[in-house]
């Protein structure tokens, strides 16, 4: 072997070595949230991208924007159907039930629904955009992966997480574009 | 008996009355509806559901209880043994006879354990939630006060904030996303303040949806749970660690205390 992958290879097993040992305050820490018990501290584990949200403050340095958006959207599962547009009227249910969707958490959406929150854009008359095959994607994917988008954003990747299903997401899909849902009701 | 005509107007001006009462109720401020309850609380029973635990604490404060039959006047909150007035103000603190960093609740934990005898797991939680809100009660409308300065508190506060900012679980969320960058929009019906804004300020309260007292600590504990992760337990250091944050911060922000036990949604 020459000196020059030698030098390779050892650089490998010091950037291993490091990546292995924590900091003492990332071990103070792991401390606190073991002495929290286990089932907070099983829940508070994080995937890479939650911890580099963490890290970064949810503001992510420019640089980190583009790969990080790369990775979620390589993580988005489509219906085996093909169909990115479902049921709206399933996709309601979806949309209201806070162990589903959990949508008007944040978002209005039927405007007869009082108790919307506002901590996330309006969706009332979302429909306007029309059913165009762009517009149908983009809003699959968002509602599957916000992270596709929107790096660190208060919205949760629902899909990502097995809270939706592709179907399901699809058919949250519907529920915002379909002219008959009544998000788009005439008013 | 009414005439034809008079009980006619009668209905219709009943029929005005519950028309505006439901037009109301579609845009209900969950801070107006809070005084609203408050009102009817005092209305019919004459004192709030607050000042009854708040009572109770009184009561199990003065009471001569535990292994060692004493009573708690002698528990330190930081201002010296028995002095309560403002106390919780200044809490969470470090104790150097625990040496630890307390929040009101694990401070009253701790004299029941060392001061009345009480084995860690016979100390009852709704006792320790009366005692709060009886010595939070001596802190009502006062100023808070929680400035991290013994190297114990700055660490605990160091810890909080990063525990503010841990994105976890199915939901992807933690603390600030909301309460930080989204701060002022509403969930559901409920505005969502940082502690900057005075976040923490109103416990411990009472929760007139849940006819419940909450701490500060099950009102984290509650936070948690709405975003499907499991809180960490009661005493726990990352309840302590939040706390520390959220009172430091809202301290830093200028904030008072509200009414001591808070009355809420």
């Amino acid at each position: 072997m020459s000196v020059k992958s030698h030098l390779w290879l050892l650089g490998v097993v010091l950037a291993g070595f490091t990546l292995s040992q924590e900091n003492p305050f990332q071990q103070r820490l792991n401390q606190a949230i073991q002495s929290g018990g286990s089932p907070y501290a099983e829940d508070l584990r994080q995937d890479a991208d939650q911890a580099l949200c963490s890290q970064y403050r949810d503001k992510l340095p420019p640089d980190l924007v583009g790969p990080f958006t790369q990775r979620q959207k390589a993580l988005i599962r489509y219906p085996q159907s093909g169909k990115l547009l479902g049921d709206w009227k399933q996709g309601e249910a979806v949309f209201t039930q806070p162990r589903k969707g959990n949508c008007y958490a944040c978002h209005t959406g039927d405007p007869k629904e009082k108790g919307a929150g506002r901590m996330g854009p309006g969706l009332v008359g979302y429909g306007q955009r029309g059913t165009g095959e762009a517009v149908v994607k983009y809003t699959y994917q968002k509602i599957y992966n916000a992270w596709a988008f929107q790096p660190c954003s208060l919205m949760y990747r629902a899909g990502y997480h097995g809270i939706l299903s592709p179907e399901e997401a699809a058919d949250v899909v519907a529920f915002l574009l379909d002219p008959a849902s009544p998000v788009n009701a005439k008013r | 008996m009414l005439s034809y005509t008079r009980r006619w107007l009668l209905l219709a001006l009943l029929g005005l009355g519950l028309g505006m009462a439901l037009t109301q109720g579609d845009e209900l401020d969950p801070y107006k509806e809070a005084e609203r309850q408050r009102e009817l609380f005092k209305q019919t029973s004459g004192v709030l559901p607050g000042e009854l635990y708040a009572a109770q604490g009184e009561e199990l404060f003065g009471q001569k209880r535990g292994p060692k039959n004493v009573s708690l006047e002698a528990c330190d909150f930081g201002l010296g043994p028995g002095k309560l007035e403002g106390a919780y103000t200044q809490m969470p603190r470090y104790f150097a006879d625990t040496g630890k960093v307390e929040d009101l609740e694990s401070r009253i934990r701790s004299c029941m354990v060392r001061l009345q005898g009480f084995q860690p797991q016979e100390v009852k939680r709704e006792e320790v939630k009366a005692l709060t809100a009886y010595v939070a009660s001596k802190s009502s409308e006062m100023p808070l006060n929680v400035v991290p300065k013994h190297a114990a508190e700055i660490a605990m506060y160091n810890l909080g904030k990063e525990l503010w900012f841990r994105r976890a679980g199915s939901r992807d969320m933690n603390c600030s996303i909301c309460h930080d960058r989204h701060a002022g929009g509403k969930v559901r019906l409920s505005p969502v303040r940082s502690p900057r804004q005075g976040l923490s300020n109103e416990w411990p309260a009472y929760r007139f949806e849940e006819d419940k007292l909450y701490t500060l600590e099950d009102r984290i504990a509650f936070c948690y749970e709405s975003v499907t992760v499991r809180p960490p337990e009661r005493y726990s250091e990352p309840m302590i660690a939040l706390s520390v944050y959220m009172l430091s911060e809202a301290t830093r922000g200028g904030n008072k205390f509200t009414e001591l036990p808070g009355f809420t949604r």
